[in-house]
């Protein structure tokens, strides 16, 4: 027997010792009794005459009752020295058990009738893992899929752990095995006779089963490769894969294998992307391949929303890798692409892995935009204009405008040249101005500078992409002051001075030029039309306006974390991701980016929010399996973890042992009862 | 732990408490006149017959100018000639009297103990109970043109309210018996000593009583029965008293005496005193039946239109 209790026995005796004098002086100190009135005594006398008799009973009674008092504190005491039948042997080990719950685990080939998953058989592997366990044993249980999450404290209490396993669920992720062992390593620092054992389908990349260091405590660490002509990238490599390397040393690490198929074909690849020139058309990649070892047939069906783009059938050889591109298809009003490999009759028509059957993407939304200008003719502004394709402009002068602010109502852009009105359009109209002056500017203007030339510009946002502006003469620029607490950014500076300022304004965005563009009788002008950068400018303020950039992805694979630009949204700190099946979780924002994980595939909104909860953003993204590692489901009997073959964990041959506290408590409970019943009887008073 | 509150004859008491009003002192409400009626058509039964003053109901000795026929005697001079009886005369031809039982009063003494220990009882503490027993006796008395006394006792006789006769003194009863003084610790021999000394007039003598006396019942009962008087021994009891309801660690202490004895009560000694209990009242009940002197014993529980309607009559006390 051996005593698991927190409290040192030293200190133990002492407790014993006070609870026990205390029991015992309770029973000395003689009670004060209640004072009842009689009406004769003498007849309780005359009864207590007879019971005297009896008085070493009487006394023997009352021993019992102390004796019974102590034995009830002695059990709780004992009890609290946690005492356990079958002493804990010295092969007790601390076991780390990685279930791994990746997006392979999912092959429906659990059983011969593939009506459980591979999961399911790893938990019944797993919960008889935890059954063999001696009593010395303890386990913790840790879910592994892009994350290492423990699901447990270290514990030998079976049933509890059999249930945590039976609560774990797979999710659409690759497995991140350096994490977990990672992870597992350090959970079991300093535990003696650490145990990992790893209850998985083995499908992990080469690279992670690298990531590993057996090399002992004391033992001397393998010499780098030696330095030479050619061992410059080798020997940086070595020690970035060391430093990353997971030390497994004095860890047993056993290996428990499920699954039992390996024919599957599966999506690895699925993107979309809108022609730079004609945003109004899109082009989709596709990538197949068979990781079977049988020739496969499916059908493949790309949609667009609920239209149907192609169907084609597809016959792959073993192993086989295919690509398909669609070009040049219409935009609709869906911006949703799906596509589904669906099973054909005959052999090789279906697998047990449909997670990877099913991808998504998403076109960003893409409409002509209506632009009004507000101009006296000027040349150089229509002339950029007529260029792009995906607009339908309108131009008024200014004295027109004034007249009638109404013009610009169903206009998504519109340009004010040389002109700063007090009526502007409402939101979601976005604003571009040329050289606003006055207290109706957009920005507050702080004055004006000289013959500027741009010093420097914010390569991040949008309108300046792919923009040089190092050698635009300018005669004269409008200074503006910016806030950027009001959402208020500047993309182009003369030193210090914000000369190209943008915002949010609400729905809408805004950007205002502080110098002029060159028109008749107009002075202090600029030679930017005459660069090539002119066109491109007002083509990406277009495309900012329209929440529309080539760079931004939106489809993006599960498992991963990712920074997802928000289309230069300032003030957020976080965001809400709300997945197809309604989940909202929250994530950080930073600079502009959030942060976007995605454990299931299918369709995500990502909206960014200010403190005080007002969406700034919103986009939508879509996420896909997109692993040839867990899409290849072929298990692995054996694995090889840095150069060493994980062996089956043996069965443990170690004595079971039983708690006795529960019993303990139980015992005196009852005799507390004994001891109540007893009381009230008189039996033991 | 957590005990049952108690109840019934056994009063907690607080160990520095002032002492309380006796709940028995109130005796306001105590006699339920319209029930009295219902008493007019009983007697007393008395046993022995008793030399009366004054003309009434009972039966004497003396042979007079009462109704039910005795006895015939020789004539004699001066006897009034309405009385010979002439049939005789006519078969025997003697001159022969009739004699008549003349009727007198009866005296009948209702002791009521008034000791502390009658104060004690639940609902209605014995000595109220006592009361309402005497003045349901009294009243038939009264009505039956006999002399009741009332004499309330304790450690002596406290009071005493002069022989009366006639239903309309009821209620002079009823004001003595509501008035009169209570407690102290009973000394029944002592009391009956005195009250034989004070009552030359032998009679009936309704004893009721609990007859927790330390000093014990006997020799009070003896007093009675050496000086011709008929006892008629009523011992009331509470029958929380006879079955306690206790439990715990208690120091029970005699209301009347102060004694205090330490007990722990358990269910094998409550059973004890509960025979106990039961032993002394059958040890009273023998010695009267002993000395043939009429005993009924009766709780407080019993109705006590019930004990004076049915039990007094069926044991022949009245009829």
């Amino acid at each position: 027997m051996s005593f698991l209790g927190p409290i040192p026995l030293a200190v133990f005796a002492w407790i014993a010792l006070g609870a026990g004098a205390l029991a015992v002086s309770a029973y000395i100190i003689k009670m004060r009794r209640r004072r009842f009135e009689v009406p004769f005594t003498r007849l309780w006398k005359r009864v207590l005459e007879q019971k005297d008799a009896n008085s070493l009973w009487k006394q023997l009674k009352r021993l019992i009752s102390l004796l019974l008092i102590l034995l009830i504190l002695a059990l709780v005491l004992f009890a609290a020295l946690d005492p356990t039948l079958g002493a804990v042997s010295r092969e007790a080990r601390s076991v780390v058990v990685l279930v791994d719950a990746s997006a392979s685990m999912k092959a429906m080939d659990g059983d011969e009738g593939g009506k459980k998953s591979r999961l399911d058989a790893a938990k019944e592997r797993t919960k008889a893992l935890i059954d063999s366990m001696g009593g010395g044993d303890l386990a913790l249980i840790m879910k592994v899929d892009g994350q290492a999450t423990p699901m447990s404290r270290f514990s030998n209490d079976a049933p509890m752990l059999g249930k945590i396993v039976d609560g774990i669920t797979a999710s659409d992720t690759p497995a991140d095995l350096t994490r977990a062992l990672g992870a597992a390593a350090d959970a079991l620092r300093d535990r003696p006779n650490p145990l990992i054992v790893l209850v998985s389908d083995g499908a992990f990349p080469e690279q992670q089963l690298g990531l590993v260091t057996w090399t002992k405590t004391g033992e001397p660490v393998p010499a780098a490769p030696k330095a030479g002509p050619s061992a410059g990238t080798g020997t940086t490599a070595w020690n970035t894969k060391n430093l990353a390397a997971v030390d497994l040393s004095s860890i047993d690490v056993r290996y428990l294998p499920v699954g039992k198929r390996s024919d599957n074909v599966g999506i690895i690849a699925f993107n979309v992307r809108r022609y730079i020139a004609n945003k109004a058309a899109y082009e989709v990649y596709v990538e197949i391949q068979n990781f079977g070892s049988e020739p496969a047939h499916r059908r493949l069906k790309i949609s667009n929303g609920s239209n149907p783009v192609d169907t084609q059938v597809l016959d792959l050889a073993p192993g086989q890798r295919i690509h398909k591109i669609y070009a040049k298809l219409p935009a609709s009003d869906d911006n949703k692409l799906r596509a589904s490999l669906q099973p054909m009759e005959g052999a090789g028509g279906s697998d047990v892995f449909p997670l990877d059957d099913e991808a998504y993407a998403l076109l960003p939304a893409r409409k002509k935009q209506k632009v009004l200008m507000v101009t006296e003719d000027n040349l150089f502004l229509e002339g950029a204009l007529l260029v792009y394709d995906n607009i339908d402009p309108t131009k008024v002068t200014p004295g027109e405008y004034d007249a009638k602010p109404a013009l610009a109502d169903g206009m998504d852009v519109v340009i004010f040249d040389e002109h700063t009105p007090a009526v502007v359009p409402p939101p979601p109209a976005s604003l571009l101005y040329f050289h606003p002056t006055g207290e109706n500017s957009p920005f507050k203007v702080t004055g004006e500078s000289p013959n500027p030339h741009i010093t420097e510009i914010d390569e991040g946002h949008p309108v300046m992409r792919w923009v040089s502006m190092s050698d635009v003469f300018m005669d004269r620029s409008n200074v503006f002051s910016v806030d950027p607490k009001r959402g208020e950014s500047t993309i182009a500076y003369y030193v210090r001075d914000p000369v190209i300022v943008a915002k949010r304004d609400g729905k809408r965005k805004v950007l205002a030029f502080g110098f002029s563009l060159p028109s008749t009788g107009r002075e202090g002008a600029t030679d930017l039309p005459m660069r090539v950068a002119f066109p491109m400018l007002l083509v990406n303020t277009l495309d900012w306006f329209a929440g529309d950039t080539t760079d931004l992805l939106t489809t993006y694979a599960t498992g991963q974390r990712q920074r997802v630009p928000l289309d230069g949204v300032v003030g957020a700190t976080e965001a809400e991701v709300k997945d197809s099946a309604g989940v909202t979780t929250r994530t950080p924002v930073l600079d502009g980016l959030a942060t976007f994980y995605a454990s299931h595939v299918g369709y995500y909104d990502l909206a960014a929010k200010t403190p005080d909860g007002k969406t700034l953003a919103q986009i939508e993204l879509a996420a896909n399996l997109a692993s040839t590692t867990e899409s290849d489901i072929a298990p692995s009997t054996e694995l090889t973890l840095g150069g060493k073959k994980l062996d089956a964990p043996e069965a443990f041959a170690i004595t079971r042992s039983q708690k006795l506290w529960i019993y303990l408590i139980l015992l005196a409970m009852g005799l507390i009862i004994v001891e109540w019943v007893t009381y009230h009887r008189r039996i033991t008073v | 732990m957590v005990r049952p509150a108690l109840s019934g004859a056994f009063k907690a008491i607080r160990p520095d408490a002032p002492p309380k009003k006796n709940r028995a002192e109130d005796r306001s409400e105590l006699f339920d006149e319209k029930f009295l009626k219902t008493l007019e058509h009983l007697h007393m039964v008395s046993r022995k017959v008793f030399a009366g003053n004054l003309r009434a109901e009972r039966r004497t000795r003396k042979v007079g100018s009462g109704i039910e026929f005795a006895d015939h005697r020789t004539y004699s001079r001066g006897d009034d000639f309405r009385y010979i009886d002439w049939n005789l005369y006519g078969r025997l031809d003697k001159l022969l009297l009739r004699l008549f039982e003349e009727e007198e009063d009866l005296s009948i003494y209702i002791l009521v103990d008034v000791s502390d220990s009658m104060s004690i009882g639940t609902p209605l503490p014995k000595l109220h109970y006592a009361m309402q027993v005497g003045a349901a006796l009294t009243y038939v008395g009264l009505a039956n043109l006999d002399r009741v006394a009332i004499i309330p006792f304790a450690g002596k006789l406290i009071d005493r309210m002069p022989p009366a006769r006639g239903k309309n003194r009821i209620f002079r009863v009823f004001e003595f018996l509501r008035n009169c003084d209570i407690g102290g610790q009973t000394d029944l021999a002592s009391c009956m000593k005195t009250f034989v000394t004070q009552n030359k007039r032998r009679g009936l003598a309704v004893l009721i009583s609990d007859f927790y006396d330390p000093e014990g019942f006997e020799q009070g009962l003896n007093t009675l029965r050496y000086n011709k008087f008929e006892p008629f021994v009523l011992q009331v009891y509470d029958k929380r008293e006879a079955e306690p309801n206790l439990h715990g660690d208690l120091a029970l202490v005699d209301c009347e005496t102060g004694e205090t004895k330490e007990v722990t009560i358990s269910k094998s000694l409550l059973e004890a005193y509960t025979a106990e209990h039961e032993k002394y009242c059958k040890e009273i009940e023998a010695y009267c039946t002993k000395y043939a002197m009429p005993f009924f014993r009766t709780h407080t529980s019993i109705p006590f239109d019930e004990l004076v309607l049915k039990i007094f009559r069926s044991g022949g006390f009245l009829r």
